[in-house]
């Protein structure tokens, strides 16, 4: 299994495509703790909540890691390179599972490398218009812990979405159309047929109350959490399930 | 060592295989062999663990595929050039390959020495010609230093080099005792290297023979040459032969050498020519295949 997840790793990293991954994060991270800092006023800037915000720009991460889970599964059959993946390891289960861990991993690496530049930019910032940094307090320590969680959660989301759509061009078009789409379209659905409460389950709204910022609708943190690893878990078992079956032509 | 029972695999309407079965015999060369769309890709994929079949199945070295333990270092196997991320180096695609199989580097740089890649290594794979990817597939399939190779068409787009070169890495291979089982739609491209032939069309089995058996089914004629054609023609014809011919002093004709020259002599008919013209292999395989319809 070791053997399997350095294997997706390096699968990872020997494409030029990796790079972008890591520049996207590093500029828009960049850009959006600058926005934020330079369009507050003075005073508001030493606050704990003005800097709990500060931490949430780190989100982007949220949508690179899915984008990533999603490619590690279907570029093998972009490309057919499943063939030699399947040959090395026929159990077709276990490379997904390897895919699993190594987008968890690289997912990690994302909001570690997100919160870095947040705290590369916000805190001499911050220093040098004398607000007093709250960056190491307990809750804004928590708030990056469920940060990083909640990306490991949508780079969990993006393979398991991969596993079930195989086409790399439709999971991805079809994943960002859900998440800016169609969830608004099935929220004001439920909305109709009143059964508003529902709404909090949906896949993306529960990934959204699982990043700890909350919000009106959303359900609390730790079902929030609850409710995305069920949906992983569900699609995960479709993929796998799809995967096995599949004939590798 | 290879066996095959009994395969059957349908896709939509179109039966790939039918009731397939043949063996490989360890440490031979096979030749798997068909005309375009007979099913030899479904049958290798098949045999990989890749295809799942309607009914029937395959072993390799006793088991399925899939219950090798370490199938890598088991049976290596090329099945499209293609099938490599057009982004990566070729060194890199083998050491990822590597890595999952628990295979150490200097292999990597080892089989690349051994397929006359090792230049090439650090190119991204998109800018590789198809013989460089048909070299970077053989790569793979050697990474394990496998006792078994399938090779899907290893001999397609390489040039007449190339294919000289990959004969003779077939013949080493074999000659240190591996089994090979390798697919092509020419025969006489595997011809002087294989000991046996399976033979498909349709994709059910043809024939399963040694390529001497094999050969030893075709029928010769015989092309005669002579000043005086004429009356040769007619005295082979009072014999009962047919003639065929060719121009005004040459002909063909179904009667052994044997039998012509000596009516030439009993006649005292001069030739200028007496040869055995044996069907080509592509003749011989041309009609093992015929009635293809291309689908
Ligand atoms: N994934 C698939 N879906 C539908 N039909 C398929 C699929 N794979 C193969 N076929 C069909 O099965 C038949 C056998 O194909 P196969 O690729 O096994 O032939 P082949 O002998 O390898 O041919 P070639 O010499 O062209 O490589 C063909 O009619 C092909 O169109
Ligand atoms: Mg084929």
């Amino acid at each position: 299994m070791t053997a399997l997840v350095r294997s997706e790793l390096l699968k990872v990293r020997t494409i030029r495509s990796w790079w972008a991954y890591l520049i996207v994060i590093v500029a828009f991270t960049g850009l959006a703790v600058a926005a934020q800092i330079g369009s507050t006023d003075g005073g508001d800037r030493g606050t704990v909540d003005f800097q709990s915000d500060l931490v949430e720009t780190a989100g982007i991460a949220l949508l690179l890691a899915i984008i990533l889970g999603i490619t590690i599964m279907t570029t093998e059959f972009r490309f057919g390179t499943v063939t030699p993946t399947f040959l090395v390891a026929p159990a077709r289960e276990l490379v997904i599972a390897a895919k699993a861990i190594a987008a968890a991993v690289l997912a990690i690496g994302f909001a570690l490398l997100a919160l870095l530049v947040v705290a590369v930019v916000a805190l001499p910032w911050l220093a040098s218009v004398g607000a007093e940094t709250h960056l190491l307090d307990g809750e804004i320590g928590t708030g990056a812990a469920q940060q990083i969680l909640s990306v490991v959660l949508w780079a969990l989301m993006g393979v398991a979405i991969g596993a079930v759509v195989q086409s790399q061009v439709a999971a991805l078009v079809g994943t960002l159309v859900w998440i800016f789409l169609g969830e608004t379209l099935l929220i004001g659905l439920f909305g109709l047929l009143d059964i508003d409460g529902a709404a909090a389950y949906l896949p993306f709204q529960a990934l959204d109350a699982a990043d700890g910022s909350g919000g009106g609708e959303l359900l609390s943190y730790w079902p929030g959490v609850a409710v995305s690893l069920g949906w992983i878990a569900l699609l995960g078992a479709v993929g796998v399930a799809r995967t096995r079956r599949r004939d590798i032509t | 060592m290879i066996e095959v029972a009994s395969l059957s695999k349908r896709f939509g309407k179109t039966q790939a295989v039918s009731d397939l079965s043949f063996r490989v015999e360890p440490g031979t060369i096979t030749g798997f062999l068909g005309p375009n769309g007979a099913g030899k890709s479904t049958t290798l994929r098949s045999v990989l663990g890749l295809v799942h079949p309607d009914a029937g199945g395959a072993t390799v070295l006793g088991v399925p595929y899939r219950e090798l333990d370490r199938p890598l270092h088991r049976v290596g196997a090329v099945l499209e050039a293609s099938e490599v991320h057009p982004g990566r180096s070729g060194r890199n695609h083998l050491r990822v390959l590597a890595a999952a199989a628990g295979i150490p580097r200097s292999r990597v740089e080892e089989v690349l020495a051994l397929v006359e890649l090792s230049t090439a290594a650090k190119r991204r794979v998109k800018g590789y010609s198809l013989g460089m990817r048909q070299r970077l597939g053989l790569a793979t399939a050697l990474l394990g230093d496998p006792e078994v190779l399938v090779l899907d068409e290893p001999a397609n787009g390489l040039d007449p080099a190339g294919v000289r070169w990959l004969r003779d890495l077939l013949r080493s291979l074999a000659a240190e005792g591996r089994t090979i089982l390798v697919s092509s739609h020419v025969l006489a491209e595997v011809a002087q290297t294989v000991d046996r032939v399976v033979i498909i069309h349709r994709g059910a089995l043809v024939q399963q023979a040694s390529i001497a058996e094999v050969l030893a089914g075709a029928q010769g004629a015989t092309r005669v040459r002579s000043p005086d054609a004429q009356r040769l023609r007619e005295l082979i014809a009072a014999q009962g032969g047919t003639v065929t011919d060719v121009d005004d002093r040459t002909f063909a004709t179904d009667l052994p050498p044997e039998r012509i020259g000596k009516v030439a002599a009993a006649n005292g008919i001069v030739l200028h020519e007496l040869t055995v013209e044996r069907a080509t292999l592509e003749e011989v395989f041309l009609e093992l295949t015929a009635g293809e319809t291309t689908q």
